[in-house]
Parts: structure tokens; C-alpha cells; sequence
């Protein structure tokens, strides 16, 4: 039958969503129902439940308004696997032939028109994450291509006979299976690939005149790139073996706001730049709306009828886009159910400092005791907080200032912790599970959650850091303070005659004198330099070294109200020789000096925390066996040839730290 | 020669910039005694004594004391004159780099960062309680004695007499903490304000003068002698 224009009613064979269409390179940027055929990897992008609707309309004035064009629906159901079902009643194209055939003078058509109708009303997809940077999918479609013809017969009746027609449809189903990947190959760069119909199936009618309109089947590759060359911007592209390709540009013009535009190209086209399309998305939260617009260069063709001598079906490499499409505006809304969610941070690595220290763990309410880095796997700027918990020591998870990300940037957010008593129970070394988490979605638990091993030192244990070991100094301890008041109240009378400005100095002396007669060792300072007492243990084992020592002294004085300071001797030269001793603020003015001692080397000038100058005197702990002036005369020695004569302060070798 | 006597000259001045590495007792005559380190009592010294950097001599009446300071280098060496009257620690007969004498005058005022933590609400508490108020009577304190003061404040001069400007300024501002009545001195308060601008340090010498300025009782003379200071360095 001859053929000599065909009128094409093209219900439908755009691009299968809004987002789609104005990305026409789209196989790499798949990431949720939306036009998953296009590359089922893309489908592991989804979170829990995923419900996707388009409608579009032609532009021309004969078009149909607005109609339902594709309902699609996906499923995340495990980790790594989604799965996603589209129903496209809209991906349809009609070719309409019209009647060739008439009867007599009257121009009476003597058949009706021939229709070719080519419809994909069904999709399956799976994907499946395979490494954290590879994802596959797997697609089938369903197409059905149809043509609707007349038959015509001859009735005979009687002595009549005359010509009868009768409307006949062939038809031939085809499923085509799709296998497509999705590889992020660098931090910006993502490449896709497809390998269209790599199986496919045809059953049904066969032979004339459906032979001849059959839509190809035959096998097709299609390679696709993402590269996000700056934050908020990124460029596709893609080719296919059929000769079609497209270049796209995704630009986020806000938090919640994209712009997007592509070129179409087509060898088989008119015209080999195709088309271009340009529209933008809007997100908020779960929800995605989406509008483009498509519209060809060649203006003389995709008109909606095509000369029958050019038509070929072989021109129709997919209903989407191909050589008889026609300018379109179209809308999408896809909405997201269910609990779990595409995360919007990833946690890349978590790194902690070091072991934790209960002694100084108040100090890592304030000090991180680590950091996370955090990247931005979004296409929207996030707000991300980091937090951190390890339990029974821990009463919730403590957690960090908030830190602005751009998309696929990657920040490195401090981690510290708030811990409970519970910590201070614990005697040895130990290793716990710690969690870190990444939150960036509001009234979300979280995005990304990694564990790791948190090294817990035993109670005792320092770090040698002299910033620390006042952590171990604890005035208020019962013991402490219990043993001090009974020093003070058995030298209550010796005590009750001295002058105000030398109370404290008087009552250091007796309280210094009277402990270091009840010790009973105090071991090489060399020893166990990272395990501190407890002033309460020192009182109780009567010995230590001299940081135990130091510790304890440093806790008598201030239970009864005297300022301490430990120095910490580093020699550069010597660093073995590294030893630690106590400074207590006497409360002297200078210009009283000599009620303290005549010889001036034998004490500090230094402010005290109110600002005021007072004398301060140096005890060397170790020495304290053999009394406070002993232990005086050694640490002033110590004192003024390490700061005075070696310059240790100055050249930061010696440090004082004041504890309280 | 020339670049020989050049060298010579750098080397001396390089081993004065350097502690000296040792001090000799060269001469002594009249009261002298020596308090080694940290020691409260005073002993007899004789001629030819290595004294240490933590010793301290001190001349009395008719004392005269001189001392061998041997240098960084060989060839460099020093005599310094004690006259009667004066206690000077030998740590202090050393010059200090200025980044030396500007840490030390900047920790002598700030007492360091270990405060910060306060801030932080990890402030460990005193734990002394007192109740009741203190109806012991107080027991008035005598100062330090203001003659030995004097004497230091002359070991001061001899330190400035001599080139040691750093250690000047500091032991000047040590003993007037310690005796501050001898704050309201002019001719010391002056001496301490030309050291402080001889060590460089213009800042604090223009504050030093702007002090010595407002002091009570002084001269016309004196006055116009600071404000002259003034206007030199303000320039």
C-alpha cells in the first residue's frame, strides 16, 4: 500500500520526566525513579519509598493540553538494592496513514486510515550498589508496536456482492532487557554506561504490513560522564552507538533551586544539533518538582507530519526522542516516603587523637579528642554536625558545632565528648566501640554513622602532658580535706599568733612538715612517669614519685585555700632529666620578703589570680622526707638556676602551670 | 690587620652578648662577703675564688671588689669594679638578646596563659571554708630592711656603669618591688629609665619617664632633665 504522508499524534515520547528532558545526557545523573530506564544503576539513589508522576503538553495550538503521561514507583529494599516500576500510558506514538483507497466517483474513502502505534506503558528496574563508588542495573521494558489496518472481503448475498472492510490489528510485543552501570571514578567525575536491548524477545503477529513498521531491537551502547568541574555546577554528556547523544548543565542556584539545560544530537535527525531544552527544579525536603521545556532546531520537520517517502521506522532509536518528536513543555512531581532517606553527608574517615585520659576528660568537653571528615554527597549545601558517644560512659552523644558544606565538598569537623563519672572507673587500659555520627537533615537521627575503637587509659594513667596533672589535684576530695583540717585544728594554738600576711605561708610549712613525716618512701622520679596517685591513694600508701607528689601537696594546699602552680623542667639538652615540682603562693606581699627569707633567690615575685604581686616559694616534692625547708631550699635552687640562670621560662623549656 | 682588628673587635662583642663563662675573684678588699645560691648565710671570700652564676657577692664598708669576667670567647674578657656598698648577683652579669628582655618583662607582667582554662568552667576549687569572722588581732609587719635595698640598688648602678643594660632594667624593677620606698627616688627612678631606653626599649622608657615625672619634690633641674628625655624619644 502506497504511502504518502503520515501524520504523526505524538501523545507522548519525550523524555519521561521534567528533570529528564532538561538533562538530556541523563544516564549518568539517574538517581531516584525518575526516568530510571534511562539507567537503572541510577535507582540505588533512592531511600525508602519513591512515587514519581509527569504530565506534559504540546506547544502547538492543535495540542491536547496537559496528560497524564508516566506514574513510576520505587523501592529501596535493602542497603544496597532498589527497585522502581513505571507505568507510561503517555509513551505512545501514533503514525496516522491516511486513506488511500476510494470508491467511485464520490470520493468515498474506501478504508480507513492506517494507524502505527508504538507504546512502552511498562518498565522494571533494579539496581545494586556494588562498591561504594559502582552501582549496576538491571531494566526490562515492554513495548508493543501495532498497526491498525482494514481488511477487506467480499460479501456476496443473493445476487449482490459487494466489498466489506473490516478494522484488523497486528501486533507484536517485544521485552527488552537493559543493563547499565554508574561508576564514580574520581571525587568530581562520574561515568555511566549502558548496553541497550542486550536481550530482547518478540512474540506475536508476524508478516505484512507489520513487518514493515517493527521498531528496531537490535543491541545499542551508550556511554555517558558527569564532572562537577566547581561546587553547584556540573556537565553531562552522552553518546550512543545509534548515533544520538546530548550535552547537559546542571547549576545549583540555591539551597533548593536548580537551573538545567541540554543539547540533543541526532544523526538520523534532520538537522544534526536535534534540539535543546532548558528548564530548573525545585526541592523541598521530600518533595521535587521539576518543569522543562524542549524545543527543536529544525523547524521545517518535527511539525507533526512527515512525507511518507522519509519516514522509516529504523529512524526510531527510542520513543523518547527521535526524529518525528515534537516541541513539548513538561512537569514532574516526585514525592519520597518512608523513614529511611538518601543521606545528605558521608563520613569519609574518622580520626581520634589518642587515647582517652579519665583524669583530664572534663578537659575534652572542650578539646577535641578527634575529628570526622565529612563530605557533602548532596546537590544542595548542608548544615552538618558531627557527634560522638561511646556508652555507659557517656550520657548522650555530644555533639559539634554545625559546619557549612557545599556539594561534594569535604570538611574536617572536631569531635570532642562530654563523659560521665563513669570513666573515672575505669582501672586499665580498655578498648571500647565509639560511635561517630554525621547529622544534616533536620529532625533526623542521622545521615552516616561509622564506629570505631576508643582507647581508654586505666584512672591512673597521664600523658605527661603537666597541662593535665592538675586534673589530678583534688582539693575537695573528703580524704583530703579531712586530713588537712586535722593538721590545722592540732596546730590551732601555734597558728593563732601569726600575722594575717603570713597565715598561709606558716600553715603550709606545718602541713608539708607533718605529711612528709608520715611518708614512708618516695620513689625515683624516674618512675612510672605516666601513673599519677590520687592525692587520697598518696595519703593512704604514704609514697610516691614526684609527680604523685606534686599532685597531693598541690591538693593539701588548696584545700586550705593556698594558690599552687607546678613547673615543669624540660631540659632541651637533657629531656631525661624532665621532672616536675610544686610553687604555692605564700600570699606575701614582696616588700614583707624578708619574714620569709632573707635571700631573695629563695622565692618567686609573681602575680597571683587576682592580679596582685605576692611571693611564691618552689618545693621540690622528693625532697619532702626530710621537711619543708629542705624540700624549700632544694626547689629554690632548682628554680633559680633553671628559670633565673638557664633562662628556662623564657626559652620555653620551663613552664608553670597553675592549677588552681 | 684592618680585617683582623674587625674580627676581634666582633668576637668581643659577640662573647659580651653571651653569659660570661666564668667570674674570678680577682682582688677584694675591705668587708666582702659571698651567699652562695639559694643560702641565707654571708661567708668570707678570698682572692682567686671561681664564683658561680647563682653566688652573690656583697662589699661593706671600705669593700672593693674586683672581678675577672671571662667571656664566650677566649680573648674576651672583662673586669668588672665593686665599690664598697653593694650586693651584686653575678647571674645578673650577662647580656641579654632582646628577645630575652622582652620575654622576661612580658611574663613578669602577665603571670601566663594557664588562666585560660578558668574560663572554661574546669576551674579546680580552693577548698578552704571559712566560718566565722578572724578576731585574732593582726600583727603589723615590718618591711624589708631599706639599707639592704640600697645596696642593691648601687649593685644596680654598677651593673648599668658597665653595660648591662638588660640586667639593670630588671633588677632595678626587682628591687623596687621589694622596696618601694625606694621607688621615689629620682636619681634611680632615672638611672632605670636611661637603661630601659640604653636596652632599647623605648616603650617602657617613655612610660618610666612619664612615672619619674610625676614623682613628688622634684627640681626644676630634674624636671626639665626628664622632659628633655621625653622630647628625644618622642621624636
Amino acid at each position: 500500500m502506497g504511502v504518502t504522508v503520515i501524520g504523526t499524534m505524538t501523545y507522548s515520547q519525550s523524555l519521561v520526566d521534567a528533570r529528564a528532558l532538561t538533562l538530556g545526557a541523563y544516564a549518568p545523573a539517574v538517581r531516584d525513579t525518575r526516568e530510571f530506564p534511562a539507567n537503572p544503576a541510577g535507582l540505588v539513589g533512592i531511600r525508602d519509598w519513591d512515587f514519581s508522576i509527569t504530565t506534559y503538553t504540546g506547544t502547538e495550538p492543535e495540542s491536547f493540553g496537559f496528560v497524564f503521561h508516566a506514574l513510576s514507583f520505587g523501592k529501596r529494599l535493602y542497603e544496597d538494592g532498589a527497585l522502581a516500576l513505571r507505568y507510561a500510558p503517555g509513551t505512545e506514538m501514533t503514525f496516522v496513514v491516511p486513506t488511500t483507497l476510494f470508491i467511485g466517483e464520490g470520493n468515498i474513502p474506501a478504508s480507513i486510515d492506517r494507524e502505527i502505534r508504538y507504546r512502552e506503558p511498562f518498565a522494571l528496574g533494579f539496581g545494586h550498589r556494588i562498591l561504594p563508588s559502582l552501582s549496576a542495573g538491571f531494566g526490562i521494558r515492554f513495548r508493543r508496536d501495532e498497526v491498525l489496518d482494514t481488511r477487506y472481503t467480499l460479501v456476496i448475498r443473493d445476487t449482490i456482492s459487494y466489498p466489506a472492510s473490516s478494522p484488523v490489528t497486528y501486533a507484536s510485543a517485544a521485552w527488552l532487557a537493559d543493563l547499565g552501570f554508574q561508576w564514580k571514578a574520581a571525587d568530581r567525575l562520574n561515568v555511566s554506561a549502558l548496553a541497550r536491548n542486550l536481550l530482547s524477545f518478540r512474540n506475536g503477529d508476524t508478516g505484512d504490513p507489520l513487518d514493515a513498521y517493527l521498531l528496531s531491537t537490535s543491541p545499542a551502547a551508550e556511554l555517558g560522564l558527569g564532572y562537577t568541574p566547581l561546587s553547584g555546577l556540573s556537565l553531562f554528556a552522552s553518546a550512543s552507538t545509534r548515533g544520538n547523544g546530548a550535552l547537559s548543565a546542571e547549576w545549583l542556584a540555591g539551597p533548593e533551586l536548580s537551573i538545567r539545560g541540554s543539547l540533543f544530537m541526532d544523526r538520523n535527525d534532520a538537522s544534526f544539533m536535534q534540539a535543546f531544552s532548558a528548564g530548573f527544579g525545585w526541592t523541598y525536603e521530600f518533595l521535587d518538582i521539576d518543569a522543562g521545556y524542549l524545543r527543536f532546531f529544525n523547524r521545517a520537520s518535527h511539525t507533526g507530519t512527515t512525507p511518507a517517502a522519509s519516514f522509516d521506522p529504523a529512524d526510531i532509536s527510542n520513543l523518547d526522542l527521535n526524529p518525528y518528536s515534537r516541541d513539548r513543555l513538561a512537569l514532574s512531581v516526585k514525592v519520597i516516603f518512608g523513614r529511611v532517606r538518601q543521606s545528605l553527608a558521608h563520613i569519609e574517615e574518622v580520626k581520634l587523637f589518642g587515647g582517652i585520659y579519665p583524669s583530664s576528660y572534663e578537659m575534652l568537653a572542650y578539646q577535641p579528642i578527634g575529628k570526622v571528615r565529612v563530605k557533602n554527597i548532596s546537590a544542595k549545601p548542608i548544615h552538618a554536625k558531627a557527634s560522638f558517644f561511646v556508652e555507659r560512659v557517656m550520657d548522650a552523644p555530644t555533639e559539634s558545632q554545625p559546619a557549612y558544606i557545599l556539594p561534594d565538598q569535604e570538611v574536617e569537623i572536631p569531635l570532642t565528648a562530654v563523659f560521665n563519672e563513669q570513666v573515672k572507673r575505669v582501672q586499665t587500659l580498655t578498648v571500647r566501640e565509639g560511635n561517630v555520627f554525621v547529622n544534616a537533615t533536620p529532625a533526623e537521627e542521622y545521615d552516616d554513622k561509622q564506629q570505631t575503637r576508643v582507647l581508654f587509659h586505666g584512672k591512673n594513667a597521664w600523658n605527661g602532658d603537666v597541662n593535665t596533672l592538675r586534673f589530678f589535684v583534688t582539693p575537695d576530695d573528703p580524704a583530703i580535706l579531712r586530713y588537712s583540717r586535722d593538721v590545722l585544728l592540732q596546730y590551732r594554738d601555734s597558728l593563732s599568733g601569726i600575722s594575717g600576711m603570713l597565715e598561709r605561708f606558716t600553715k603550709a610549712r606545718v602541713l608539708i612538715n607533718t605529711f612528709a613525716g608520715r611518708l614512708l618512701y618516695v620513689s625515683d622520679p624516674k618512675q612510672s612517669a605516666d601513673f599519677v596517685q590520687y592525692p587520697s591513694e598518696t595519703l593512704t600508701t604514704l609514697g610516691g614519685d614526684c609527680d604523685d607528689m606534686t599532685v597531693c601537696f598541690a591538693s593539701l594546699l588548696s584545700s586550705i585555700g593556698v594558690s599552687t602552680a607546678f613547673v615543669d623542667v624540660l631540659p632541651p639538652e637533657r629531656p631525661a632529666d624532665g621532672h616536675i615540682f610544686l610553687l604555692f603562693d605564700t600570699g606575701v606581699e614582696p616588700r614583707y620578703g624578708s619574714h620569709v627569707s632573707d635571700n631573695p633567690k629563695r622565692y618567686v615575685v609573681r602575680r597571683n589570680q587576682a592580679g596582685v604581686e605576692t611571693l611564691w616559694l618552689p618545693i621540690e616534692t622528693t625532697m619532702i622526707t626530710k621537711g619543708f625547708d629542705q624540700a624549700w631550699t632544694r626547689g629554690a635552687q632548682r628554680y633559680f638556676d633553671d628559670v633565673e640562670v638557664g633562662l628556662g621560662l623564657v626559652k620555653g623549656w620551663v613552664r608553670i602551670v597553675d592549677v588552681n | 690587620m684592618r680585617t683582623f682588628l674587625v674580627f676581634l673587635l666582633l668576637s668581643v662583642a659577640c662573647g659580651i652578648a653571651a653569659a660570661a663563662e666564668s667570674i674570678i675573684l680577682q682582688r677584694a678588699d675591705g668587708e666582702v662577703s659571698i651567699r652562695h645560691g639559694v643560702a641565707e648565710v654571708w661567708n668570707k671570700v678570698a682572692r682567686g675564688d671561681l664564683l658561680r652564676p647563682n653566688d652573690t657577692i656583697r662589699t661593706g664598708k671600705g669593700g672593693n671588689v674586683v672581678l675577672l669576667v671571662q667571656l664566650g670567647t677566649a680573648l674576651a674578657s672583662k673586669r668588672i669594679t665593686l665599690p664598697p656598698h653593694v650586693i651584686v648577683d653575678m647571674s645578673d652579669i650577662r647580656d641579654l638578646t632582646q628577645e630575652e628582655l622582652m620575654l622576661k618583662l612580658t611574663m613578669e607582667r602577665v603571670r601566663g596563659s594557664s588562666y585560660q582554662w578558668k574560663n572554661d568552667g574546669m576551674a579546680i576549687p580552693d577548698a578552704a571554708v571559712v566560718h566565722g569572722a578572724n578576731d585574732a588581732a593582726p600583727v603589723p609587719l615590718s618591711e624589708n630592711d631599706i639599707q639592704t635595698g640600697h645596696l642593691q640598688l648601687n649593685g644596680v648602678r654598677v651593673l648599668y656603669e658597665n653595660g648591662f643594660f638588660a640586667s639593670c632594667v630588671l633588677r632595678a624593677m626587682e628591687v623596687f618591688r621589694l622596696y618601694p620606698a625606694l621607688g621615689a627616688s629620682f636619681e634611680h627612678r632615672l638611672m632605670l629609665a636611661e637603661a630601659m631606653e640604653k636596652a632599647n626599649l623605648r616603650g617602657e622608657a617613655l612610660a618610666e619617664y612619664g612615672s619619674v615625672s610625676r614623682l613628688e619634690g622634684l627640681t626644676p633641674g630634674q624636671q626639665q632633665q626628664v622632659q628633655s628625655r621625653l622630647q628625644t624619644l618622642r621624636k
